[in-house]
């Protein structure tokens, strides 16, 4: 059904493979209500991303954030911050979601221009404090949407988890995908956030029997399927891979990157391939580009708001056929030392934090460095599915030689 | 700095797009004064199904968009069709993401594809229905009642679909 209808296209990137590396990495405390503000937040992030490139403040002369998103991290901010007053390029295509993915590709240029040489991209929220009054929380800007909010909200399709579990459901009626695959994703988001400290769920336990056993939030989803609620951020830096190797840690660099949309946005209802993602255009820019095969991926993760996101990228990135996902993924190890396909390393938005995906960056340039938590064994390129919805991006990361 | 415009649910918006639900009283009832879904109101109110089309090449233009997606054309007609279909997907709801959906729960959102109009799913809400006999694909028709929520004033006559 995808292949045969146009629903969405490409960006037509150049090739930016071997020019960029991130050279920091750095998370907030992710947590429940912390009572911190979203700057609090992305200012501690920063600060450890600073420390783990081993670069101060004063380094830092390119900053990405989002500004569409409340309260982020602006220049100005860093620079009254850290009482700093160099001349700073700034972006407004950073943040997390498919921008963490893109964020390189926007560094690549500036870079290559000579507009900035580290450049700081973060992202932070303070959704659980904030939770109740919606306010910039995830459910507002569909609400806000008018097309939304008279032809979707009145009728209770509303919100993300409804939009979701519709998709779910279609998609166990055309491939047959049963609700123990939807279950093997989320028990590996938990074991691996089990080994991970900095996860918010890193006490809780989770097997497929006790996924199985909890009752239905929006059948087919349990609450195990969803993400998190949580406060906390994180942050990377980049520069060039030439100035990378004089730095302090093994160079990650970016291998490829990709960015793809759907036409319909965020009217999902008429999304025409209703169970893809706009992975299927992205991913094979990043992997030409990258020069690789997803069987050469040591390392998987992607943007997880629900399991079935992270089924269909599976599928849309080509780690198997359209609508594979279902045995893919019960027949996988999907564990990090388990020798199949490690996903979702730190626990995911499911089980480790709901950052929106920056924290994924971070999470394979630390398994391609070998630092990781739950570490892949000798892990060599590690890729992040970024996704909004709207649009999709695949950024492919390795371990510079 | 590059261009946003290809991620409409991140931008702030505009006012021909974006409305704050919390400043209107009535919300999450649609919004009658709201000019390119009123005559899918108008139409639920009079006992019909219809659908916004073209006035131009006649191409279903669903959601009512300002232009064709086909033939980029202004302007569009209200026209009643046949409220046979099957249904798409749905899910069953059992927590109350708005505090005004309180009592409809367990309540089963779904997408139609119309017999008559192939190409678009409609938004609407089961009725009727044992959720343990639903199955994708299954054939539904249109019925017309009123919605109402928990704690807003009023009530507005819509689509809602079950069983046939
Ligand atoms: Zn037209």
């Amino acid at each position: 059904m995808s292949g045969t209808v146009d629903w969405g296209y490409a960006e037509a990137y150049d090739d930016v493979s071997g020019e960029v590396a991130i050279v920091g990495v750095g998370d907030a405390d992710h947590t429940a209500a912390s009572g911190r503000t979203t700057k609090e937040i992305a200012i501690q992030a920063v600060e450890r991303a600073l420390d783990d490139a081993g670069l101060t403040a004063r380094d830092v002369d390119g900053i990405m954030y989002a500004p569409f998103m409340a309260d982020q991290l602006t220049e100005r901010d860093f620079q009254a911050h850290f009482g700093v007053s160099q001349d700073i390029w700034v972006s407004h295509q950073g943040g997390g979601m498919r921008w963490a993915a893109t964020a390189p590709y926007e560094a690549a240029q500036a870079i290559r221009t000579g507009q900035a040489s580290v450049i700081l991209n973060s992202f932070a929220v303070a959704w659980a404090t904030q939770r109740g009054d919606m306010v910039g929380g995830p459910g507002q800007a569909h609400v806000d949407e008018l097309y939304k909010q008279n032809l979707e909200v009145p009728f209770g399709w509303f919100p993300q988890p409804v939009y979701f579990a519709t998709i779910a459901r279609r998609h166990m009626h055309e491939f047959g995908t049963l609700p123990e695959a939807l279950g093997a994703i989320a028990v590996a988001c938990r074991a691996h956030a089990n080994k991970n400290p900095t996860a918010v769920m890193h006490n809780k336990r989770l097997t497929l029997n006790d996924y199985l056993s909890k009752p239905f939030l929006v059948e087919p989803f349990r609450k195990e399927d969803c993400c998190l609620i949580s406060d906390g951020g994180a942050a990377f830096l980049m520069t060039s891979v030439a100035r990378a190797r004089d730095l302090r840690r093994p160079v990650v660099e970016v291998a490829g990157v990709g960015l793809g949309t759907s036409y319909t946005g965020t009217h999902w209802s008429q999304q025409a391939a209703f169970t893809s993602t706009p992975q299927v255009f992205a991913g094979p820019v990043a992997f030409r580009m990258a020069g690789i095969t997803p069987s050469e991926v040591d390392v998987f993760t992607c943007y997880d708001p629900f399991t079935i996101v992270t089924l269909m990228q599976l599928e849309d990135l080509g780690f198997c056929a359209k609508g594979g996902g279902g045995p893919f993924v019960t027949s996988t190890n999907l564990l990090h030392d388990g020798g199949g396909l490690p996903i979702q390393t730190h626990g995911g938005l499911l089980s480790h934090a709901y950052v929106l995906g920056i924290a994924h960056v971070g999470e394979v340039v630390r398994q391609l460095r070998g630092t990781a938590a739950a570490q892949v064994p000798g892990a060599e390129i590690g890729i992040y599915g970024g996704y909004t919805g709207p649009q999709a991006s695949t950024l492919v990361l390795r371990r510079a030689r | 700095m590059s261009d946003t415009s290809a991620a409409p649910e991140a931008r702030s918006g505009s006012s021909a797009t974006h409305g704050s639900a919390k400043n209107r009283s009535s919300f999450p009832l649609p919004d009658l004064d709201w000019e390119p879904a009123r005559g899918y109101w108008e139409g639920a109110a009079a006992g019909e199904l219809r659908l916004a089309f073209c006035g131009s090449c006649g191409a279903v233009n669903w959601y009512p968009k300002p232009t064709c997606g086909g033939c980029a054309a202004a302007g569009f007609e209200w026209r009643a069709v046949g409220g046979a279909g099957t249904l798409f997907s749905y899910s069953v709801v059992s927590h109350a993401f708005l505090p005004q959906y309180r009592d409809l729960l367990p309540m089963i959102p779904a997408l139609v594809v119309l017999d008559e109009v192939p190409g678009v799913r409609i938004v609407t809400r089961l009725v009727d229905a044992d959720s343990s006999a639903l199955a994708c694909d299954a054939p539904v028709e249109v019925v017309f009642r009123a919605l109402r929520f928990v704690g807003i004033e009023g009530e507005v006559v819509v689509p809602l679909f079950r069983l046939r």
